[in-house]
């Protein structure tokens, strides 16, 4: 494979003919999302209730509860639609870069700003990745997938291209500058790193971690 | 000598953190409240406040007093660890593991509660503990030494890299239960990886 497809993985977003009540019911899903999200940017996780959250959208308690059981579910939907939003972007770095290298490097780096200016609400997230039932996990999975997939294909590219060997499985790779990644987001939540710091970071991480695989 | 009131304040800190310690992870850290704690170690909620300042901080407390006795272990190991610097680098991870899996949910909890944007001043949140790494980056700077490890390698970014693999790890434990074998299994691949890139 020598090029990433553009949106390979893009879900088909065209809503099936809804009837009017499921079309309100999703207006309200909607709508509880939004509320929800500014709510947890502003409060926290802990911080923002459901209650507040009801408010926010101009709906009672009782019309949340009935899009979401609970404020763990309505919080891993906002956080599954954030997660999937980064895959274009990513993709899209990753597509026009010259390397390997430069390819991881641009597709974190879109990630890290996409994601830097909602750090509470991501740094919540990461938070309940510690502890989440096995059925949100396996969601959140499904999710990830698409993302994660796009760093192995970014090595296999770089595999084709001679830039680097097979030397190491590159899924123990993947998985190493997923982590590496992944770890930026507490330096920056707790020092107030900008974007292009953490980046820089990253990249020289990646670079130790590549220095293995050197054609 | 101590005061009879310094004692007795001993003793409930004692207490608190030992009741804390077993309900974090029995329960879970979210599920455990400071009523609870105070109820199984046998004194009253306010005993507990005029000691802690929050239950974040009972967490960090009842992680930096086990902390001894993982440097305990670690000290009384290292001295008789052998072989290359993957091998020696993947035996201290191997401890590390062996160590937290005892009472795993407790230091996932630890993990996530590093991540709140709520920390109280007093609370050590995971991974800003010096001493951990101190011994590690020893051990780096030795393979410098003797030849194993680039002269000019970045130290600390090579130790920094270690640290994220080893914690990330642990994700493995709290999504697919994975044991000590199994994560001690993959972090000596992560570090042969990394210290790949790092020979002369």
């Amino acid at each position: 494979m020598n090029h990433i497809p553009m949106r390979m993985h893009a879900p088909s977003l065209r809503p099936q003919k809804l009837t009017r009540r499921a079309l309100a019911k999703q207006q309200t899903r909607e709508k509880v999302l939004q509320a929800a999200r500014e709510m947890f940017i502003e409060r926290g996780y802990e911080g923002a209730t459901i209650r507040d959250i009801a408010r926010a959208a101009g709906m009672s308690t009782g019309a949340v509860f009935a899009s979401f059981t609970d404020k763990p579910e309505l919080f891993d939907a906002i956080l599954s639609d954030d997660f999937a939003a980064l895959l274009d972007p990513m993709q899209d770095a990753a597509s026009t870069a010259p390397s390997a290298r430069e390819a991881l490097v641009a597709m974190f780096g879109a990630a890290y700003r996409m994601h830097f200016a909602q750090l509470p609400l991501i740094q919540a997230a990461l938070a309940a990745s510690w502890t989440r039932t096995p059925e949100a996990e396996r969601l959140r999975r499904e999710t990830m997938r698409p993302i994660r997939g796009l760093v192995t294909e970014v090595l296999e590219r770089g595999v084709d291209r001679g830039e680097l060997t097979q030397r190491f499985d590159l899924r123990l790779v993947a998985d190493v500058l997923w982590d590496l990644f992944l770890a930026g987001y507490r330096p920056a939540a707790f020092d107030g790193l900008s974007v292009d710091v953490q980046t820089d970071r990253l990249a020289e991480r990646i670079d130790l971690v590549l220095a293995g695989l050197k054609a | 000598m101590a005061s009879v009131r310094a004692t007795q304040k001993q003793s409930t800190r004692r207490k608190v953190l030992e009741a804390a310690r077993d309900l974090f992870h029995e329960i879970g850290y979210d599920e455990t409240t400071i009523r609870a704690i105070a109820e199984r170690a046998g004194v009253s909620v306010g005993s507990v406040f005029t000691t802690f300042a929050s239950k974040s901080d009972v967490l960090s407390q009842v992680m930096d007093d086990r902390v001894e006795s993982l440097f305990a272990e670690l000290d009384r190991v290292a001295r008789h660890l052998r072989g290359s610097v993957i091998d020696r680098v993947s035996s201290v991870f191997a401890i590390h593991y062996d160590f937290e899996c005892r009472r795993v949910k407790l230091f996932l909890a630890h993990v996530a509660a590093s991540f709140s944007p709520t920390l109280e001043a007093s609370t050590i949140p995971y991974g800003r503990n010096s001493r951990f790494k101190g011994m590690l980056l020893d051990m780096i700077a030795e393979a410098v030494e003797r030849g194993e490890v680039r002269a000019d390698a970045d130290l600390d970014l090579v130790l920094d890299t270690l640290m994220a693999a080893y914690a990330w790890n642990y994700r493995l434990a709290a999504q697919r239960r994975a044991d000590a074998a199994a994560m001690t299994a993959i972090m000596e691949r992560q570090v042969a990886l990394i210290f790949d890139g790092l020979r002369p």
